[in-house]
Order: C-alpha cells, then structure tokens, then sequence
C-alpha cells in the first residue's frame, strides 16, 4: 500500500546514494556502523511511539480478541468473542450505516470541497474572504458545531431552522434524525459543513501550483472548460486527490461523533449505530473489551481487503 | 484590481474581462459571496444569537430571526458552570505539546530516512506507511488499553497529556509528508556541508531546517487540527473533569444543562481558535500552497 | 564525525524519545494509605462539581467537619463529573486502576467491578462498629451488593421510578394536582390535555436513546407486570400482550393524540432539560429527578410532584429499582477500609448528618422531604429518625408524595446484562416514538430475536 501514496517525482533522490552513504563506501566498518547509528538514534524516537502506540497495539487488539478478562482473570476463548460480536443485533445494520455514510460522503464531501477549490480559485474578489468563511466551521469544536445543527437545524418541530425554511418554501418538512431515511443524509450534511474547509485549503493550494500554459495549451487545442478540468485540472492534481480520498475514506469509515451527538448514538431504530459506536458500545458500556477488540480486528480485515483491492484497480490503471 | 493576474487558471483573465465573461463572473461571484455567507456565516448567526435566547424562545414557531430579549446570562453561565478557561487551556497545551512532539520526533525520523538512510530505514518506513490504511477506532482498545499500563515500563497514562502527545508522534502521514519534503532537497547541498565537516544534527539545523519551513508550517497546522478534532481517544484517556479538551468537556456538560447555555458554551469556545486562524491565514494558506502539496 | 557530537544527537534523539516517556512516571504519583504522621489518608470520589455551589459547599463542610472528629483521617475528594457514574468514564477508571479508594458505583455496576478484578470483599469490616446504622440498613441492599456470601460495597442510596409531574402544567391543563393519574389510560388523558396548552409542551415525555429508552422501557414493562427476561435469565420475555401495551400505550400518546412533543430520541440530560423549562407534563422517574431538575436544568422543585406508577388497569404491578453505593479498591490496609467506612457512615448513613442533614438543606434550593433515599429497612431506629427529621425539615409539600410512599409498589431491579439488553430494547422504543407507521408486534419480534441471539452468544 505504500506504493500509491509514494509520489512518482521525475527526479527519484531516493535512489542515489546518500552523501553519507556515498562516503563510507570509502570509509572504514567502524565509521559506516556509527553512521548507521547516527541515522537510527534519529529515528529512534518516533520508532518507539510507532512500536508502543500502533504496532503493538495492533498485535494486542488482535491477541485481545481471542481472550476474555473475567473476576480479574484473563484466559483464551478462541472464536467466542467473533460470535458474540456477530450475534450482536446491531452488526449488520452498523455496517450498513458505516459503508452507506461512507458512500455518500464520497460524493458529497469528497467532490464539493474539489469544485468549491476550483471556483473560488477562478475568483479574483473576495478571495479571502471566501477562504475564511468555508474554514469557519473547521474552528468549532467538532462538538459544538454538531450541536448546533441538533438544536437548530435538525429540530424535527417546525421551530426548527430547516423546517422553518421548508415550510416558507412550502416545502414537505422532515423530521430529520428521527427519520431513519434522512439520518444518514443529515449526517453527512452536517459533517461535510463543519469539515470541507481543511479539503478546500489544501485542493485550493494545489491547484495553484498549476503551471498556467497547461491550460492555455488546453484552450488553444479548443477545450471547454469541462474538458480542460478533465484534462488539467484533474490530471494535475491527481495525488493529492487520491490521497485525500483515502483520509477520507479511513476517516468516514470512524463514523463516531455524528451519530453519538445528532442521534444521541443508535438514532431511530438503529438507523445511526455505527461500526465505531458498536465499538464503543461494547467496549465502554456492556463490559466487553474483548468484543470490542474482536469488532476492531474485523474493521482492520475488510479495510485491508478493501485497500487490497484499491491497489489492484489502481495498479490495473496505470 | 485584480490581486493577483500574474498567474493563470483554468478561464483566461482576458475571457473574464469581456462582455458576456464579465456580466457571468460578477452574476457568479455575487451568487458566491451571498451564499456562502449565509451557509458558513449563516448558522454561526444563529449559534451567536440562539444562545442569547431564552428557552422559551428557542421553541417558538416559526424560529425568530433576533432574540426578542437578549440574555447574556447565558454566556456567563457558560463560562462559570462549564470552566471553560480550564477546558480551552488544556486544548492549546495539547495542541502545543503535539505539535513539539511530532516537530521534533517525526522531523528527525523523516530526515534520517531521507539523508541519513541508515540500514532497515526503507523497512521502518514500510511499517510506518502501512499504519496509513488503519484507522485510529480499529486499534482504539488495545491501544487504550496500552496507555493504561505501558508494556515493560507499567506506567498509567490516564489523564496524562502524554497519553494525547506520544500517539500522535505515531502519524505516517506527516512522516510521509516530510521525508517527501527533505527529498526534494538537493543531495549537493548536503555533500557541501559535509565536506565542511558538520554533523547530521548540524546539517539538519543549519542546511534542511530553514529550507523546510513551509512543510513544518503544514505539519504544525495538522498536528494542532488533530488535537482539535479529536474526540473518543482524549474522551477516554482524559477521564477527569479537570483534564478534558473543549470538545469533550461540552460533550459531557450538554447532557446535563439548557440547550442555550450548550451554544453559548460553543460560540466561546470557537472565539480563540477563530482569532488565531484571522492571524495566521496568510501563513497557513502559504505553508499549505508551498508545502510540497503538489499534485 | 566526532565522537562527543555524535553522543550528543543520539542523546538528542533519545531524550525526546524515551526520556520524556520516563518523565511521564511523575505525573502519577500514588500514595499509600498511612504517611509519617500515623494519618490514614484515602481518596473518595463523587464530590460534586463546581457548578453545583451548595452540594460542592456542603461536601467540603462534611470533609471538614469529619476530619475534626477523626484527626488521624485524612479524606481527599475526586470530583468524576456531574454524573458520578458514566459508563464510558466509570469502565475507564476500572480498566486503568484509577478509581479512587472507595468509589461509587451503581448497584449494577457490581458485575463489571469484579471482572475488573478492581474490588476488595469487605464481609470482614462492615458491621455496627464501623457503621453504627449498619443494621438498620435494609438487608435487601446488602444482598445486591453482594457475590458468593462477599460484601463488596456499602449501599448509599436506593430508588425506585413513579410518575413525576409538573404540578403548574397541571394547573394550566385544569387537572387536580392532587389526583394524579393512577393507569396509563389516565396518563393518556392528562397528556392530551397538557400539551393542549401549546406552546411547545409535552404532556408525557419519555426516552428512546443512549440505552435509556430500554431502561425506561423495562420499569413502564413491570408496571404491566411484565419481565424483560425469563427468570432464568436466558431468553427475552417481553414480546408478548404487557410488551405490546407498552408500545402501544406509547404509540397512541405520540401518534394517536400527539401529546407527547415531537422531538424524540431523547435520553437523560434532554429530557430533564425540557422539564426544567417547564415543557414536561409528566415522564416516570426515582424522586431524585426532581433534585437534578433543579440543581442542573433550571427549575424550581415547587413545581414538581410525584405518584405512583401508574399501572394497565389499576396500581403498578412492579416498578424498577436501583441504587448507588460506594466501592472499595483492592490492596487497601485494612485502617483505610475502617477509614472509608467511617466517612460513608458519618456522610451517607447518619440521620442528621451529611446527606441527612434536613436542617442544612432546607433553606438551600434543594428538596427536603422527598420519600428516598429509602436506605434504612422498614421499621428500624434509623429509619424512623430520618423520617422524623425529613418531616421536621420538609421544604417541600410533602403531601406530594404522600400518594408514592402510600402506595408502595414492588419493586424489581434491572435484568441481567441490561446494558446491552437496554441498547436493543431502544430500537424498540424509537421505533414507536419516530415512525407513525411503526408496527409494535414486528417490532417486538425483532427486538425478542436479538436479545435472545445476545444472550445465546454470552453464554
């Protein structure tokens, strides 16, 4: 996997011997092994919260999950805790709401923040401005600006702000996250509003590292402005649009926060439980850290298989 | 007029000054400004004014547009009840460790992995890129459970501002970024200050360091919108009241107050942050546009 | 490069590495029970938050007072947040050991606090020389808090739900505030009636979220005379003629007579936020609710009132139970057991004393004279003092609830496993609350399906 994400730079530095490397050739067994030293007491720091807080715990959750504490006593279970955890009535329908919310953020909050970027890019007014208003709601505390689409936005009465404006609109209003259809769109919405801004900034800085005669090349060979999108815009921006696409997807597939504050955690009818909330639920509510871990090993499965195929596709592609 | 006509994009300034090309760009432009203002500044409004309401008028139908009769009193609730001076510090402190914890720690791995490349340095750099694909909930309890009682050491990091710095030292992804960066810096320049005899600390400093400010400026800018953003992880290993960040402090006090004291507590809370990214814009637009975000 | 510069970029590197991990010892520091002076030090938690002045204030009076009396003691109060047990936090402060000395926990917590392997058996020391109350405390409590013939706490406090309601609305909606609904057909009719008076206001309001829609779910269950589980605790046993006159007792209110408000999926805090601006008619709870409508929401305890749960046809045929008490850690000397014991009896168990003390609280903004905390059994000294002294003191018209104490119901506690039963149960409840078409015997099926699946796989 780390094949995508390792940009194809024209000029590979990585490749040449380093200025280190090139002297010990020359140089004595005692120097290359204290060079190596020097190179590893860099890394040593950040190896070692890589070793204490990812790699270990990794092989923990997955020794975990075949385990259960009880009275104080921990002891191998083997397949139990996958059993409980899929017998729990809430997986499916978790996953579901996970891979659903991840979708339609996909198309919601992955391709608007992209052609915000590009109009606000086109603008040569109020450029500041704009920048300041879409990061506005970045600086909330992911809390705090779910609340206020709770409180306001999504108020099912017709005191609530959307439903006030559907009803001027004579529109149908809706009962927002008590509706299990419009739950998971309500999500999305609100999740998009409060985290597109970070998106927008960094789409916004790389488009204007666009070399301006690619587009006029573009117009010149009679391209629209769709087509030198096409062609230019998107072609060139390619690696940061395959990486935020796959923080993105990492990201959605943490679902948390959204329904624990909009739903107050499962929604209606558990329309709103999510893989993380499962997590959470098992893990800090029924007394079951082991299932929990279990539940975690199994997102670690289908995201690996899910990043497996990613690579192939994209691989097949080139 | 225009701020900055140097640079082309995807329309041609000159299409933008004719007839047809102006009258859509101004139509466009005006349609823009209107509606972003009132999508992004809109329910911030609402927020502001929401918490000056009463309860009574929250419930009103249809929603009234200014609170009929104003109540500060809300906002100094707020501020008391939720100790919101307390909840705001502990953010920035975190915020301020993180960023010089992953400054100075994942710094020195990039540069090693990039200049010094020590044997195996390709290997731990696999290992750490293939943390990339697993997101923080998959490993939420073992690594919670980690923090609670460190492997050899047995330390309990619980409502220790560690348990919140040393994880996020663990982010391939501005290792990636950096190491890009340091890539990108000619080996000659280097080779030049090796000839003269300084060390690898020295040539980070002196040579790789001043060159990489707008790459350090991005890693800070996401370091500190990790802390800010996060929620379960500081929610679990900040138990007590007296250590929670903002986020999880108006979590934990919404479910028990008024819903407008809640808002008030929101809009103060976003007070600092908003003036720090007022000042900073220009940096952080910068650092992002020069920080080796390129396509 | 030379030696002493290539020292110092490993000692760099290794500094910030390990060093700082190391200086991460300090910040824990653990003291041990007894120090120099002979004092016997212990930390206790659920002091009250700051935002709560009088009870915080009252707190500290009492860790004051109590540390004149016991010289030797030394008593240091953790405050856990407004609510002193939420799970998240309370299964974080077992896991990672930090739980203080003695720490509350919630009568059904016990479970979860043994597999934590955080408890210590306290059989040996409580008794009436540490408690001089200890036998008036009603055995039944004890019994909850025990596992295999061990105590493993001290009770604190015990409840059980009625109907709670807002005798101003009551009022307003022209009902007699002394004749408060006695079956749910009534509650229905006293709804429509309140929320008839607009404005926003719910005649009844009830849970669907957060697991408390399934706790709620399970008392509204034993007033029909249901049970959420068999009595051998393996099967689901709520699908059936009581569970669907739960559901539908709910569904004619919210949907039949909209009565019920139209925001839903409610838990705790929005409930009780609703009921503190006066937008609840009615909702069922223990009599404490009332205290944390005022002390957190805004109300005013004047305003509320409380009866018995209602039942189908006539009285509640059971009601649901709970209560709090206060844990020990494990490896504790046994002078900070006798040290933690004292305090609980002189701040928990002591008519006149500490939450006893009627006569401080009564002209403080908190209810005195309602019918909990119901620690001492029926009949004993100490509960005949602490009735005298509540009556003595009452701030409140105690005749409110009179008809809740008249008219005890059984009381039943929670299920086994209820946490994750209650989760599956709010599917239930939201289901009834949010959709209009919602069909309670489909309903019911699936929510019996999944428990039972639950309770297969625990097994």
């Amino acid at each position: 996997m780390t094949t995508i994400l390792v940009p194809e730079t024209p000029r590979k530095p990585g490749r040449s011997p380093s200025p280190y490397a090139a002297r010990t050739q020359r140089t004595s067994l005692g120097r290359k092994v204290r060079d190596n030293l020097t190179g590893h007491a860099f890394l040593i720091g950040a190896v070692l919260c890589f070793v204490v807080f990812s790699w270990y715990p990794m092989v923990r959750g997955i020794v975990m999950s075949f385990q259960r504490t009880r009275r104080g006593e921990t002891t191998w279970v083997g397949w139990d805790n996958y059993s409980r955890i899929l017998a729990d009535p809430s997986f499916w329908p978790a996953w579901q709401n996970t891979i659903y919310f991840t979708l339609l953020a996909l198309v919601l909050g992955y391709a608007v923040p992209f052609f915000v970027a590009i109009l606000l890019n086109e603008f040569r007014h109020a450029k500041g401005y704009l920048r300041i208003l879409v990061y506005l709601p970045v600086m909330l505390p992911p809390a705090s600006a779910l609340y206020l689409f709770k409180f306001y936005a999504y108020d099912p009465s017709e005191a609530g702000l959307f439903n006030a404006i559907l009803k001027a609109l004579h529109l149908p209003t809706s009962q927002w996250m008590q509706s299990p259809e419009m739950t998971m769109p309500a999500m999305v919405l609100a999740s998009t509003w409060m985290n597109m801004g970070g998106a927008v900034l960094i789409y916004l800085a790389s488009l204007q590292n666009i070399p301006g005669e690619l587009y006029e090349a573009a117009e010149l060979d009679g391209a629209g402005i769709w087509k030198r999108i096409r062609h230019v815009t998107i072609p060139q921006t390619r690696l940061i649009l395959a990486l935020l696409a796959m923080i993105q997807i990492v990201a959605t597939m943490q679902l948390f926060i959204e329904p624990l504050i909009l739903a107050n955690g499962a929604g209606a009818e558990d329309s709103a439980t999510s893989v993380a909330y499962l997590i959470y639920q098992h893990g800090f509510f029924q007394n079951d850290l082991n299932g929990a871990a279990a539940l975690g090993v199994i997102m670690l499965v289908v995201l690996a298989g899910f990043s497996a195929a990613y690579l192939r596709l994209s691989a097949k592609q080139d | 007029m225009a701020q900055d006509s140097g640079t082309r994009t995807l329309i041609s300034h000159a299409q933008l000054r004719r007839g047809r090309g102006r009258f859509i760009y101004w139509a466009l432009l005006t349609i823009v400004v209107v509606g972003f203002t009132l999508v992004f500044l809109g329910p911030l409004y609402w927020m502001v004014t929401g918490a000056l309401k009463s309860g009574q008028e929250i419930a009103q139908t249809p929603p009234t547009l200014f609170p009929n009769d104003p109540q500060p009193q809300n906002y100094i609730d707020a501020w008391n009840n939720l100790d919101l001076a307390k909840l705001l510090f502990n953010t920035f402190y975190y915020a301020a460790g993180a960023v010089l914890f992953q400054l100075v720690l994942d710094t020195a791995a990039a540069y090693s992995m990039s200049k010094l490349r020590p044997i195996f340095g390709n290997v731990i750099l696999s290992l750490m890129l293939a943390t990339l694909m697993i997101p923080a909930m998959v490993l939420i309890v073992p690594q919670y459970v980690t923090v609670i009682d460190l492997p050899i050491l047995h330390i309990n990091l619980l409502d220790s501002p560690f348990a919140i710095w040393l994880p996020l030292v663990a982010n391939a992804f501005n290792i990636f970024l950096l190491k890009r960066f340091f890539d990108s810096i000619p080996e000659e320049l280097m080779a030049a200050a090796l000839m003269d005899g300084a060390t690898a600390l020295r040539t980070l400093w002196s040579i790789i360091l001043p060159l990489s400010r707008p790459i350090l400026g991005v890693v800070s800018i996401f370091a500190v919108t990790a802390v800010w953003k996060d929620f379960l992880w500081p929610k679990l290993v900040m138990p007590s009241p007296e250590t929670r960040t903002v986020s999880v402090g108006i979590y934990a006090f919404a479910g028990g107050t008024p819903m407008n004291v809640v808002i008030a507590a929101s809009v103060i809370a976003a007070i600092p942050t908003v003036i720090i990214f007022l000042i900073f814009q220009r940096n952080i637009m910068s650092g992002l546009t020069t920080g080796s975000l390129k396509g | 490069m030379s030696v002493p510069q290539y020292r110092k970029a490993a000692a760099v590197a290794l500094v910030a590495g390990l060093g700082l991990s190391l200086t991460a010892c300090s910040t824990k520091s653990d003291d041990k029970g007894t120090n120099a002076g002979g004092k016997v030090t212990i930390t206790v938690d659920c002091q009250p938050v700051g935002a709560q002045k009088e009870l915080l204030k009252n707190w500290n009076d009492d860790v004051a007072e109590f540390q004149r009396l016991n010289p030797d003691i030394v008593i240091k109060s953790v405050s856990v947040g407004e609510q002193c047990n939420n799970p998240p936090d309370f299964t974080a402060r077992l896991a990672g050991g930090t739980v203080t000395d003695v720490f509350y926990g919630y009568m059904t917590d016990l479970q979860q606090v043994l597999d934590s392997g955080q408890a210590m058996d306290i059989t040996q020391y409580a008794n009436k020389d540490a408690i001089s109350t200890w036998d008036s405390v009603d055995p039944v409590l004890k019994e909850v808090f025990t596992d295999n013939g061990k105590l493993y706490a001290v009770p604190v406090k015990n409840y059980s739900m009625g109907l709670v309601y807002n005798k101003v609305l009551f009022q307003q909606a022209g009902l007699d505030v002394n004749n408060p609904p006695k079956t749910w057909a009534d509650v229905r009719a006293a709804a429509k009636k309140i929320s008839a008076l607009g404005n926003g206001i719910a005649g009844y309001s009830e849970y669907s979220a957060g697991n408390t829609g399934g706790w709620h779910f399970t008392s509204l269950l034993y007033s029909q005379g249901g049970q959420v589980l068999t009595a051998d605790g393996k099967k689901a046993d709520f699908n059936n003629a009581m569970g669907k006159q739960v559901l539908q007792n709910l569904k004619d209110m919210r949907y039949g007579d909209n009565s019920m408000g139209s925001r839903q999926l409610l838990q705790w805090g929005d409930l009780l936020t609703n009921a503190g601006a006066n937008k609840v008619g009615m909702f069922i709870g223990a009599p404490d609710a009332t205290q944390a409508i005022v002390s957190q929401f805004q109300g005013k305890f004047q305003d509320w009132a409380m009866s018995p749960l209602p039942g189908q046809d006539g009285p509640a045929k059971g009601t649901l139970g709970g209560g709090e008490g206060y844990f020990f850690k494990k490896d504790l000397t046994p002078e900070q057991v006798k040290a933690g014991l004292k305090w609980i009896a002189y701040q928990k168990l002591t008519p006149g004393k500490g939450q006893f003390d009627y006569v401080r609280a009564k002209p403080q903004n908190y209810p005195v004279g309602l019918p909990q905390p119901l620690l001492f059994a029926n009949g004993s000294d100490a509960q005949k003092q602490e009735l005298e002294l509540r009556k003595a003191n009452a701030n409140l018209d105690t005749a409110n609830f009179a008809l809740f104490e008249a008219t005890p119901v059984p009381i039943k506690g929670e299920p086994r496993n209820a946490q994750a039963v209650y989760a599956v149960l709010d599917a239930a409840m939201s289901g009834v609350l949010t959709n209009p078409n919602s069909n309670i015997d489909a309903l019911l099926k699936t929510a019996e399906e999944k428990v039972n699946q639950l309770l297969a796989a625990e097994s």
